[in-house]
């Protein structure tokens, strides 16, 4: 009996692997082959020399340059507003909240984290209205963007780095007590470091919903054509609201598939991204062990 | 000469949660000696070495009642008196725990890492520091040639004494040591003891151990635990 049982649930997770293994590959292929034959130096460039184009010397006005510039400036500055919060926030959580209050805060950044990204996009948009009646130059741009995206992935970082500290050993949380650490020193001289591992997962992570997030975006900055923005509160073009737009009111099968290049170009952008963070976590984790 | 008084403990109870591990115990360690903890597992003995460096503090559930004082640079101290900070009372009571816990870091950075909590910016003393601590736990020979790289390298007995030189270089007091030799092979642990016995002359050393030969070996005085009370050891 245990042996079917047995037989059955490891024939399931291989099944289940196999769906997904499926799944993936047919959405890479599906993309390498429309998107491929399509993806050339004109794609990216249009009629501007691409050295022009990435020494900013001349703009970029038919093709997906200033939407990589775009992403890729939003990536980063949405991470730079979570980050810090973010792992305030986590440590609090681990470290000091006790009680009633920890359970109001797990529940509110629960609350946070379901909420829906469209919504996101509308508090960005609802805020914008309402600073606009006071600062007249604040219009949707980067800069509301990237808060709002902000916004939307801290509960990520909040809660790998909650749980990966949480996750320590009480062990190592003494090591540096024993010592004579003060409680911050604790924190930053041993606890932190031994946790980077998993909160630079929660990170990857991160990265990953702010390059591919398009609800939030197309609410609060960004537009079909602007260019490389001059300054955090310009518009500004981005890959996945380029795919949006393109997919919902191509023109021609020519244009759609430009679609599909943008979507590998992304995908590509993500993958640097990762690596970026992956390489990162690597030299600052260097020699530890994970627990 | 008769040794004085190190450390007094009065009407000490403690409880983890609602479970109660020791039950009014009062008792004196005696300067420059080593006392054995003995008893069986889970009895409270360590509950009771973290009662004398406070560390129990940083475990969530934990509650304590009592007094204990220690005579520490030549004066008596309540050292659960709000007026004592407890990160320079740790740093006058060392503790070595029963798994070698280096932190992942160069052999050097774990060495020293007592003196950057403790604020000290000066290279020439922290090299100075340094050496002497792991001459002091006969260290210094086989990593003098590899100081940066990392303590995890090092074998069981080898990290072991890193944590005791790690523990030395302020120079403490008192030390604290959970079944030092519990994790390590009987060489390392006769390594261990040699070391413990030589400490003798500059720190009083409290030992949870749970090998009655290694206590007839190394302790002066010896006190049990049961039923979260000392009692006098049955030989």
């Amino acid at each position: 009996m245990t042996t079917i049982l047995e037989k059955l649930i490891t024939g399931w997770c291989w099944f289940s692997v196999l769906i997904l293994l499926s799944g993936t590959g047919f959405v890479l292929s599906t993309l390498y082959y429309k998107g491929m034959p399509h993806l050339d130096g004109g794609l990216i460039f249009g009629s501007t020399s691409p050295m022009d184009a990435l020494l900013l010397k001349r703009q970029v006005f038919d093709g997906l340059f200033p939407a990589i510039i775009g992403t890729l400036l939003l990536v980063l500055l949405s991470i730079s507003w979570a980050l810090p919060v973010g792992l305030a926030a986590g440590i609090y959580l681990s470290e000091y909240a006790q009680g009633r209050v920890k359970l109001i805060f797990d529940i509110l950044f629960d609350l946070l984290a379901s909420i829906p990204s469209i919504l996101i996009g509308l508090f960005g948009f609802s805020l914008v209205i309402i600073l606009h009646r006071i600062l007249d130059r604040l219009t949707p741009s980067l800069l509301i963007s990237s808060l709002s995206l902000a916004l939307l992935v801290l509960p990520y970082i909040i809660r790998t780095t909650q749980v990966s500290l949480e996750s320590l050993p009480l062990e190592t949380r003494l090591t540096g007590y024993a010592l004579g650490a003060t409680r911050l020193q604790n924190i930053f001289f041993i606890l932190l470091p031994r946790s980077l591992n998993e909160i630079s997962s929660g990170i990857i992570l991160a990265i990953g919903r702010c390059a591919e997030d398009t609800a939030v975006i197309m609410l609060t900055g960004a537009v079909a054509t602007a260019g490389i923005p001059r300054s955090l509160l310009s518009q500004y073009e981005a890959l996945p609201f380029y795919i949006y737009t393109i997919s919902a009111q191509y023109t021609d099968r020519q244009e759609l598939m430009t679609g599909y290049s943008a979507s590998i170009i992304l995908l590509t952008l993500c993958l640097l991204l990762f690596g970026l963070a992956a390489l990162l976590k690597k030299r600052l984790t260097q020699g530890q062990p994970s627990h | 000469m008769k040794k004085s008084v190190k450390i007094t403990v009065s009407s000490l109870s403690f409880s983890y949660h609602d479970r109660k591990i020791l039950r009014n115990i009062s008792t004196t360690f005696t300067e420059q000696t080593i006392t054995a903890i003995i008893g069986p597992s889970g009895i409270g003995k360590s509950t009771l070495l973290c009662c004398l460096n406070r560390l129990w503090e940083n475990i969530p559930g934990s509650r304590m009642s009592g007094r204990v004082q220690i005579k520490l640079k030549g004066r008596q101290h309540d050292i659960y008196d709000k007026s004592y900070p407890v990160s320079q009372l740790r740093r006058q009571v060392g503790m070595v725990f029963q798994n070698p816990n280096p932190l992942p870091m160069s052999i050097k950075r774990n060495i020293a890492f007592p003196l950057k909590l403790a604020g000290e910016k000066n290279r020439a003393l922290i090299e100075d520091k340094i050496e002497e601590s792991l001459k002091a736990v006969t260290l210094w020979n086989e990593v003098r040639d590899r100081l940066d790289s990392n303590a995890l390298s090092l074998s069981g007995g080898q990290q072991q004494r890193l944590c005791l030189a790690r523990a030395l270089i302020l120079d403490p007091e008192i030390l604290l040591l959970d079944e030092p030799t519990s994790s390590l092979d009987s060489r390392s642990s006769l390594q261990i003891e040699e070391l413990l016995l030589n400490l003798k002359k500059r720190c009083t050393l409290l030992v949870v151990s749970h090998y009655r030969d290694q206590v007839k070996r190394i302790a002066d005085d010896v006190v049990e635990l049961a039923g979260g009370k000392l009692i006098q050891p049955q030989h």
